[in-house]
């Protein structure tokens, strides 16, 4: 298979290098003074299908180390997950994974 | 002599969701609801709106997709919001056992005063809601954000599966 990336790929301007489309992205929670811990737990277990436990070590990670991954995809998927956490008040943004 | 029982603000029963809450509570939950739809019906960047407008992309180098997430999605959002808050008013006037949907629509919008109390009382995780300093020309709204804590609690707890 070939590695070398086709010549018309090399030549076309990179307006924007930091969006590698193929790179998964990753949806964060944020630790913020306002939301009550159970609401959040209950949020991500709604909204991912997660287990009771699951939910709440996520919960608690916000809490204690300020952020959380919650969920990861495209940047479709990334987006649409972001929009429902902030249709529920939680403190979401999104980033490529590094 | 009867026997005082404590009945939860809000309640899952075999027939489905009871809010037990007396008629001036309910009347403050239906103010605030409607100082919500008002405020979401103005300017969108309301100071006031902070939390619950955050950013989607919080990186600077994807400054211009958040810019289209605004663009696109903050419409989205304000109709979810309007939404949720004309569903509670309704299941709060009558008073029939609810629907886990309308319970659920309760605690978004509970969440959402909360959100926009919070960023204007500028609230920390140290503050102690039982230290209410009655001299602050915000206690009244401190006391209210507290009410609203409490009662979202309740809801989260009933919409909790007991598992």
């Amino acid at each position: 298979m070939p590695v070398a990336p086709a010549p018309d790929v090399v030549e076309r301007p990179t307006t924007d290098e930091t969006v590698d489309p193929d790179r998964p992205w990753v949806v964060l929670v944020w630790n913020d003074p306002i939301n009550l811990m159970s609401y959040v737990t209950f949020v991500l277990q709604k909204l991912f299908g997660y287990s009771l436990e699951k939910a709440t070590e996520l919960m608690l990670d916000v809490h204690h180390k300020g952020r959380a991954a919650v969920s990861n995809g495209s940047r479709e998927k990334a987006e649409l997950d972001v929009f429902r956490l902030h249709e529920h008040g939680l403190w979401a943004t999104m980033q490529q994974d590094d | 002599m009867a026997r005082w029982q404590f009945r939860p603000p809000v309640e899952r029963t075999k027939h489905g969701y009871r809010i037990n809450i007396d008629d001036r509570e309910r009347e403050v939950v239906g103010h605030l609801l409607e100082e919500m739809r008002s405020l979401l019906l103005g300017p969108s960047d309301h100071p006031a709106l902070k939390r619950v407008f955050p950013a989607a992309y919080h990186q600077s180098q994807h400054a211009e997709h958040d810019a289209e997430y605004q663009r696109f999605m903050r419409e989205e959002l304000v109709a979810s919001r309007l939404t949720g808050i004309d569903t509670v008013l309704a299941a709060l006037s009558a008073n029939p056992p609810l629907a886990e949907s309308q319970v659920l629509a309760l605690a978004q919008a509970l969440n959402g005063v909360r959100l926009v109390l919070g960023t204007v009382l500028d609230v920390s995780e140290d503050d102690d809601p039982d230290e209410l300093d009655p001299d602050d020309p915000l206690a009244a709204e401190h006391q209210l954000y507290g009410f609203l804590s409490w009662l979202l609690e309740w809801t989260v707890r009933a919409l909790t599966p007991s598992t």
